[in-house]
């Protein structure tokens, strides 16, 4: 007897097993996150100009102009895979023999999207991401601990928007970003014979910024969609805690703060509709990486303890090219993009190993009832292998890295 | 609607089992090996430096990590069959000082000061005697470069030098052989590292410009010409006697990058009131002085790391510098007082601040020792390096390699910063001359990387995290940024290494 899927999630018999809903931190291009919805995950993320779902609150606000009162929500779990070949001192030390694999981690950035339509051209929406995030955990007794061991940078954009359907052809959509965040970095540091481990623990102030956005539909089966989402400078701040303290040698508890800025990024992208059933798109985004040149951490009361860590990130894109294909109440989905790293080979380092990647995505969306539909996607990450090189901090390697990441979202129509 | 789900169930399987095999492979890259080069036996020729002294004492805990037993087991994983790199191995606590019964062996006494100094406790002993053939680590505390051909008997040799490690090292000359050449030769090493030289200069400089050298007859370090007859004769019997033999040789570094020079001065600037200059004696000076320095002018003097004591009495109506002198020469210190008191001595001045009783001689190397110690590295270097290329020898440029330490304000390994601050640098041991254990780990990676280099081995470097570093009574008490306590009578055995 034929079974169909909506028992199927009933009875709790999914093939595909659920994820879990748990706010946490994830693994992007430089630190971004670019899954923010598994429909637009499973086409390479090329969204922007489309942008027909909830999920234009990250993508493109304009997109959000003529939707339904309606709710997108979901999580991608993601498990980087990271290898360190070296240290090395040059290109011919044999201890580039040496690997130490990083910790394994699953992250899971959420996404909670939700429209209201207030006339047919006018919406109102509301937004919580997580834009940027990364997490690295190393051995506690690994051969980079003094550089570190354990970092979990989380951030959240709450996002109020506005959308407004101009005329049939233009549509705009302007949203404000409210920004919390926070990072803790961990590493062990050498006093005369013995280890400590110095744990910062910060968090950001609320910090703000805005995003916006502009659809325009070319013909009846080309659209075109650009937005822009402005950078955000963080400050944050928390305790430095030493373990174990030794008052002796000025090792004691203290208070840091830093600043940092997420970068400014925008997208263009045209959409085209081969088909009445296959809709094709291409995007191109730009990543203003070149704000991240140093992280400056402070110490309250020992300013002897201050860091100065260059980063030098660059501007940056990424390519994004991704298709659907609708057979009945099911669209198959798949994509692929191509992330340029920003971090030149002098300042990779094991906090956040970065090259760049390819990317594969598969998904499908299945419309359940009327109002209920569910998507789901896969995409892989290869990473190329990456040489840091004359690093800056002296700790030159091979990296290899790659990535699962499994997206899945819900969709709710009022 | 099923046929969909398993194709594209299928599909996702297929896909992820594809991709996740296209992890890349390991990078391309080296292992370690010998290269061409055959090692069975290496043997190791230097002083303190290559004996693994460590904090003004010779003793088990430091000699492991000496760099040449270092080097021995970064051979040994690159395939060398070269069995245990046995050495002359003295059990903690370590060597006697000059009284015979207590180790000499620095320890931080109290991170609270710092106050660093021997411990009182009791003297070990050797313990590898029973090798039946020479030491494979030669290096002798206090050994000049005389030393690796000279033949005197050894007895008589430790007592004429007040160095006993003479004795320890070379042990019994009938059954080894009568000099370090001789028993090098007896054991027809593969691989040499050669480091001597260092305390050509450093008897000179560490006594404050004082100790009589037996080649000058003067208070000099070794004449050049005679440091380059020496050497040459040394690295050619060597050449000679064994043709085949891969021969690293290590320049000197310059006085003044360790931390014994640099330590108490600072310190004793900050103590010098504005108003006042500390008065000092320059070389040869055994009376009153009018020389001046503020000890932070360009030029300014270097202060002993033997001034320790002295240093805080500045200003102080004090003759305890000379009740020191007379007890190390062993006189009544009023035998002492009439003949400095003839050179204009009156210790009831303000001791340093005033001509009457000047910081002493001993404790100073001003402009001039200086002078002196950097001519006689530069030209000991010009020798070593023509010396070497005339008899096929590869030069390790430890000169270079600690001057460029101190001018990039440190070395970096794994993320640990090192630089040449006494105690919290890392990189010297307690005494500021002799390298820590993770110092040590330093050279011998720059020892590992001329050899890798000049000779196209593959030695893996030494990993500094795994060695220690300076034992430390890590307590709850607060540090002050003022002079470290270290008692007088321990620098009698740092005296002895330099034949002062």
């Amino acid at each position: 007897m034929e079974v169909s899927l909506k028992q199927h999630l009933k009875y709790g018999t999914c093939w595909l097993s659920a994820i879990l809903l748990i706010s946490a931190i994830a693994f992007g291009g430089g630190f971004q996150l670019n899954e923010h919805g598994a429909r637009a995950m499973a086409q390479g993320g090329a969204f922007a100009a489309r942008a027909s779902d909830p999920s234009a609150i990250y993508f493109n606000p304009a997109g959000l102009a003529g939707q339904g009162t309606s709710l997108y929500f979901g999580a991608t779990f993601i498990m980087p895979k990271v290898s360190f070949f070296g240290p090395i001192k040059d290109a011919n030390d044999p201890n580039i023999q040496n690997e130490t694999k990083m910790v394994d981690q699953t992250f899971t950035p959420i996404n909670l999207y939700a429209t209201y339509a207030i006339a047919p051209d006018l919406n109102v929406g509301f937004g919580v991401m997580n834009p940027y995030g990364l997490g690295t955990e190393w051995d506690p007794n690994w051969v980079g601990k003094y550089i570190t061991t354990k970092i979990d940078l989380s951030t959240f954009y709450f996002t109020p928007t506005i959308a407004y359907k101009i005329t049939d052809q233009l549509s705009l959509g302007v949203g404000a970003n409210i920004v919390t965040g926070s990072v803790k970095l961990s590493e062990e540091k050498n006093v005369i014979n013995t280890d400590t481990k110095v744990t910062l623990d910060m968090t950001a102030k609320t910090a703000y910024g805005y995003n916006i956005g502009v659809q325009y539909k070319i013909t009846s089966d080309m659209i075109f969609g650009a937005s822009y989402r402005s950078s955000v400078k963080i400050d944050a701040s928390g305790p430095a805690t030493f373990d174990p303290n030794f008052a002796v040698v000025n090792v004691v508890n203290d208070n840091v703060s830093a600043s940092l800025e997420l970068p400014a990024t925008a997208f263009v992208g045209v959409a085209y509709k081969v088909m009445s059933n296959l809709e094709i798109e291409a995007d191109y985004q730009f990543i203003g990486w070149s704000s991240y040149k140093e992280l400056n951490i402070k110490f309250q009361n020992d300013p002897t303890k201050d860091v100065v860590s260059p980063k030098n990130y660059e501007d940056t894109y990424m390519i994004r090219v991704g298709g659907e294909y609708t057979i009945d109440a099911l669209k198959l989905r798949a994509g692929y993009l191509y992330d340029h790293s920003p971090v030149p080979s002098a300042y990779v380092e094991p906090l956040l190993p970065d090259a760049n990647r390819n990317g594969i995505n598969i998904g499908a969306g299945y419309q359940i009832t009327k109002a209920l539909s569910v998507d789901v996607s896969y995409l892989f990450l290869k990473f190329d292998q990456r040489k840091a090189e004359n690093t800056a901090i002296q700790f030159d390697g091979t990296y290899n890295m790659s990535a699962n990441l499994f997206g899945i979202d819900l969709g709710y129509s009022f | 609607m099923k046929r969909y789900y398993a194709i594209a169930g299928s599909l996702l399987a297929t896909l992820m089992l594809i991709l996740s095999g296209c992890t890349d492979s390991a990078p391309n890259g080296p292992k370690a090996s010998l290269g061409s080069v055959t090692v069975n036996k290496y043997v190791a020729i230097g002083n303190s430096l290559s004996a693994g002294y460590q904090s003004n004492g010779l003793y088990e805990s430091a000699q492991i990590y000496s760099f040449p037993n270092l080097i021995a087991k970064q051979l040994r994983t690159a395939g060398a069959a070269i069995g245990d790199f046995q050495q002359p191995i003295y059990s903690d606590p370590g060597t006697p000082d000059a009284g015979g019964v207590l180790a000499s062996r620095y320890e931080i006494i109290s991170l609270n000061g710092p106050v660093i100094g021997p411990k009182g406790l009791t003297a070990g002993a050797p313990t590898n005697l029973a090798l039946q053939r020479p030491y494979d680590n030669l290096g002798i505390p206090g050994a000049v470069i005389y030393d690796f051909l000279d033949t005197t008997n050894i007895t008589t040799k430790s007592t004429a030098r007040a160095n006993p490690l003479f004795s320890l090292v070379l042990r019994n000359q009938a059954a080894f052989g009568s000099s370090v050449f001789n028993q090098t030769k007896a054991m027809h090493p593969d691989l040499i590292t050669f480091w001597l030289g260092n305390n050509d200069v450093l008897g000179f400089a560490t006594s404050g410009g004082t100790s009589v050298n037996a080649f000058s007859g003067l208070a000099t370090p070794t004449p050049a010409d005679k440091f380059a007859a020496m050497y040459a004769q040394a690295l050619k019997s060597l050449r000679d006697s064994l043709p085949n033999a891969k021969i690293l040789v290590g320049t000197i570094p310059d006085v003044k990058a360790i931390p014994f020079f640099t330590t108490i001065g600072p310190k004793m600037a900050a103590g010098i009131p504005a108003a006042y200059y500390l008065r000092y004696q320059k070389h040869g000076v055994a009376g009153s002085s009018n020389d001046s320095t503020k000890l932070t002018e360009p030029g300014a003097p270097l202060i002993c790391l033997t001034a320790s004591p002295y240093a805080s009495l500045l200003g102080q109506p004090t003759g305890a510098w000379y009740r020191y002198v007379a007890q190390l020469k062993n006189i009544p210190i009023s035998a002492l007082y009439a003949s400095y008191h003839a050179a204009g001595i009156d210790t009831t001045q303000p001791f340093g601040f005033d001509s009457h009783n000047p910081f002493p001689d001993a404790l100073v190397l001003d402009a001039g020792e200086q002078q002196t110690a950097a001519d006689a590295v530069a030209a000991f270097n010009a020798t070593i390096a023509s010396v070497a290329a005339a008899n096929g020898c590869a030069v390790a440029d430890m000169n270079a390699f600690f001057t460029m330490i101190k001018t990039q304000g440190g070395i970096v390994a794994n993320g640990e910063t090192f630089t040449a601050d006494y105690v919290s640098g890392g990189l010297f041991s307690l005494d500021g001359v002799h390298p820590s254990s993770k110092g040590a780990g330093i050279v011998a990676n720059k020892f590992i990387e001329t050899m890798n280099v000049k000779f196209g081995m593959n030695v893996p470097y030494v990993d500094i995290n795994t060695l220690p570093g300076i034992p430390a009574p890590l307590s709850k008490a607060m540090a002050g940024k003022s002079i470290p306590v270290i008692p007088s009578s321990a620098f009698r055995s740092l005296d002895m290494l330099w034949g002062n």
